[in-house]
């Protein structure tokens, strides 16, 4: 639901905006009286603004350790300690800098990642975990904030895309959640996929070929724009725009499908159904999609914790060296942002059932590629991983963070009805330390 | 004040050592009419705290103490027949990871754990006399020593079996068999070896639950054995397994084989899975017994035939522990108890009673025929 929104400008301008060229599209914003919602907004012969905010294109993939991964298994080991078990710490290719054992072809891509190591989120359970990582806030009564996944939709979608902005891969049944545009309304909620990796209901209805479904949509599209001209309506516009985004999508379909992948492509992203969708994200990347989640779970490791670690970090470790190997040869690494976060960490304390439980006051996440400052390690834990010793960071901070290394200033401000709202919360800070 | 000298019971995988003394407890006393025993109650004497989470344990026969190795990397000892028993480190060396195997090879400490590494311990002194630090290329899982103390049996993650001199660590025999990756592209695990009573077979069990019956001398299978439940894997919620095979034993005769792990899983990442045991005839591979048990859940870390074959004896947990026993007759469950936190392993001390370790406490534990 959209909430009576616009957008407001803040002091600095993001993107390299000119203040010239983003206060007039603000003016026709505001004067225009639009703005009632995200179609206001969207409808004001935006493309001259959309030029210059979304130039060059952007991307997020976010890698969503569902169920929360151990920062002691994956980031921040503590080999020896009573809390560590039993993984050693091996040496990036970054000095000074060691991971997990686990993480084996990571360490030795380093030099595009930042790790933090002191979130403090102080939320162990698994839905406001969620809530608060992907939006950054909890929500407030009566106003449901977007999560990073339609934010970045928004900020770096392409209003003329026929690709979809927000698509959120997640066939795990654990946490499983579809995301939230909030406030930000339908047009930037995700593409979900749950069951299958191919989008249901966008394949050709079977009594039409290709060449009539084109011939249809070009005769629908020059009585559209005959009605539209005759007709100045932004709900015209809206709708206009709604069916030029399904037929965009039905032309997408191509893009879910891996089989169109040679062969050794496939086989270096291997087996797995994570590898399958790291590399459907790379695809879609590829073809313009803004925003991708890869949600893969069972991280949730309250018994048995090694073991699924074993199982799970191999997983992580060879898909997403693959797909940050894949992005950098495509020259799409430094247009990417490479995401690792879940709802928490886990409990440094190792449970009866070799497990180790919920834990939000010490651990850690990782950013990779677009305008992060690579081999960089921010914050640190305590001898035994139960606190930060440095550098506290929270969800907020984090979610600025990810803002400012996709060049959009976290100050930005949206007018919900007659309420600013910051892109980030009140109060966060991004960490300068890992960002270009 | 020492409470009884127990003798170790005529069971599948003890070494053999000097005939320990004769029992001086009544309890551990064998009935005067010599009728089978056959367990109807299971109850926890005592708990004694350990250092940290216990994996494995093995008694020395000569001087009764239990020595068991654990999270802390270090291998500890203790006298569970005294009555408040003191744990005290075997050495200031130690491990540098896990230690999953230790296993009494005829007087002398062998251990193992997830740095890979042998190591040969004086069991009276703590001396270090051998370490083999590349023992497997991945993490040794675990060890079994041949019923004449002269052979060692190790598994790893690396999945080969290696069959080892006991008294001079030489490598006998490396064994392949299994594959490194699961059919479903993540990394394989094996989990357990053991000897069986005559000490011409092994047998092993894998994460996908697959069981090899080797000949110990040539390492040739002499029987494949599929149990694909104790995999665990869910192909489509969860792609994900936390099961594997994680006991064997043979019975005493060596006709059947006892294979422990744990049911399926649901939609949650705990142990709750039933646990579960099914036994087969080695011969032919034909499942006897398929039992699960949803009162008490998780994995089955040891099994253990009676003597007489007539019952079997599983301990395990999920994050609590059980001691249960069931009849080879029938298949039914004679006796259970909770026992403590996950059990992960235990040691007979006479056949009416064992002790056990888990999460950083050993348990002794009275087996009693039922009432009437």
């Amino acid at each position: 639901m959209s909430q009576g929104l616009q957008r407001v400008q803040s002091a600095v301008s993001p993107l390299g905006v000119s203040r010239r060229g983003f206060l007039s599209g603000t003016t026709l914003a505001v004067g225009g009286a639009l703005a009632a919602d995200m179609r206001g907004v969207n409808g004001l012969r935006a493309e001259e603004i959309a030029g210059e905010l979304r130039r060059g294109e952007k991307h997020v993939i976010l890698l969503w350790l569902a169920g929360g991964a151990s920062q002691l298994e994956t980031w921040d080991p503590k080999p020896g300690a009573k809390t560590g078990g039993p993984f050693n710490a091996i040496p990036t290719n970054v000095a000074g800098i060691h991971v997990s054992e686990l993480l084996p072809k990571l360490a030795q891509r380093m030099q595009h990642t930042a790790v933090i190591r002191s979130l403090n989120t102080k939320i162990a359970d698994h839905g406001r975990g969620a809530d608060l990582m992907e939006r950054g806030r909890l929500d407030d009564p009566g106003l449901r904030y977007p999560d990073i996944g339609a934010v970045a939709a928004k900020e770096l979608g392409r209003l003329e895309s026929t690709v979809p902005d927000y698509v959120s891969l997640y066939t795990s049944t654990e946490g499983r959640r579809k995301g939230t545009s909030g406030f930000l309304g339908a047009r930037y909620a995700p593409l979900f996929l749950a069951e299958n990796m191919m989008p249901p209901n966008i394949a050709l209805h079977e009594r039409l070929t290709a060449s009539e479904h084109q011939d249809r949509a070009a005769l629908r599209d020059l009585l559209s724009k005959r009605f539209a001209a005759e007709h100045r309506s932004s709900t015209v516009g809206s709708l206009n725009s709604a069916y030029q985004r399904v037929q965009g999508m039905m032309a997408s379909a191509g893009l879910f499908n891996v089989e169109q992948e040679p062969a050794e492509v496939r086989a270096r992203y291997g087996p797995t159904q994570f590898g399958e969708q790291c590399l459907i994200a790379r695809r879609l990347v590829e073809a313009g999609v803004p925003f991708v989640k890869v949600a893969r779970a069972w991280w949730d490791s309250h018994g048995q914790n090694f073991e699924t670690h074993l199982e799970l970090c191999a997983d992580l470790d060879h898909c997403m060296s693959v797909l940050l190997d894949d992005l950098q040869e495509r020259g799409l690494l430094q247009k990417t942002l490479v995401i690792t976060l879940g709802e928490f960490g886990r409990t440094p304390g190792i449970n009866a059932s070799l497990g180790r439980d919920h834990f939000a006051s010490a651990w850690s996440c990782s950013l990779s590629g677009m305008g992060i400052r690579g081999g960089t390690v921010y914050g640190a834990t305590d001898a035994e991983g139960h606190t930060v010793k440095d550098g506290e960071a929270s969800a907020a901070d984090l979610f600025a963070t990810i803002l400012q290394a996709l060049g959009i200033d976290h100050t930005h401000e949206y007018m919900v009805g007659s309420r600013p709202t910051p892109l980030a919360d009140f109060g966060s800070k991004p960490i300068q330390a890992v960002l270009a | 004040m020492r409470l009884n000298d127990e003798p170790v019971p005529a069971t599948t995988n003890a070494p053999a050592t000097t005939p320990p003394p004769s029992p001086a407890s009544p309890a551990d006393a064998p009935p005067a009419a010599a009728a089978p025993f056959v367990p109807g109650k299971v109850t926890v004497e005592r708990t004694v705290r350990l250092p940290s989470i216990t994996f494995c344990m093995a008694r020395h026969q000569q001087t009764g103490r239990v020595f068991c190795g654990g999270a802390d990397f270090g291998l500890h000892h203790f006298d569970p027949a005294v009555e408040k028993p003191e744990t005290k480190p075997l050495s200031e060396s130690r491990h540098s990871s896990y230690v999953t195997g230790v296993v009494n090879a005829g007087g002398t400490l062998i251990s193992a754990g997830y740095d890979k590494s042998l190591i040969w311990w004086n069991a009276e002194t703590g001396e270090q006399l051998r370490r083999i630090d590349s023992a497997h290329e991945r993490w040794i899982r675990a060890l079994a020593i041949s019923p004449d103390g002269t052979r060692l049996a190790s598994v790893g993650d690396d999945m080969q079996t290696k069959i080892w001199n006991a008294t001079d660590g030489t490598c006998l025999l490396t064994l392949d068999g299994y594959e490194l990756q699961t059919p479903h592209g993540f990394p394989s695990m094996l989990y357990i070896v053991v000897f069986s009573a005559e000490g011409t077979r092994i047998a092993t069990g894998n994460k996908t639950g697959r069981v090899l019956v080797r000949d110990a001398a040539s390492g040739d299978i002499l029987q494949t054995i599929e149990t694909p439940v104790m995999y665990t894997w869910d192909p489509k919620a969860r792609r994900h397994s936390i099961g594997g095979i994680r006991s064997l034993a043979f019975s005493p005769d060596g006709s059947l084989l006892a294979v422990g792990g744990m049911g399926q899983v649901g939609n949650i990442d705990h142990l709750e899975g039933k646990s579960r045991v099914e036994v087969f005839r080695v011969a032919t591979g034909e499942r006897v017994h398929e039992i699960e048990d949803s009162k008490y859940k998780g994995l089955v870390e040891k099994l253990q035939f009676s003597a007489d074959q007539k019952w079997l004896l599983a301990a395990g947990g999920d994050n609590g522990g059980f001691v249960s026993v069931w009849s080879m007759e029938t298949g039914k469950l004679l006796a259970q108890e909770k026992v403590g936190s996950h059990l992960h392993d235990f040691e007979m001390l006479s056949d009416r009673r064992l002790v056990t370790v888990g999460h950083e406490q050993a348990t002794l534990v009275t087996l009693e025929e039922a009432a009437g």
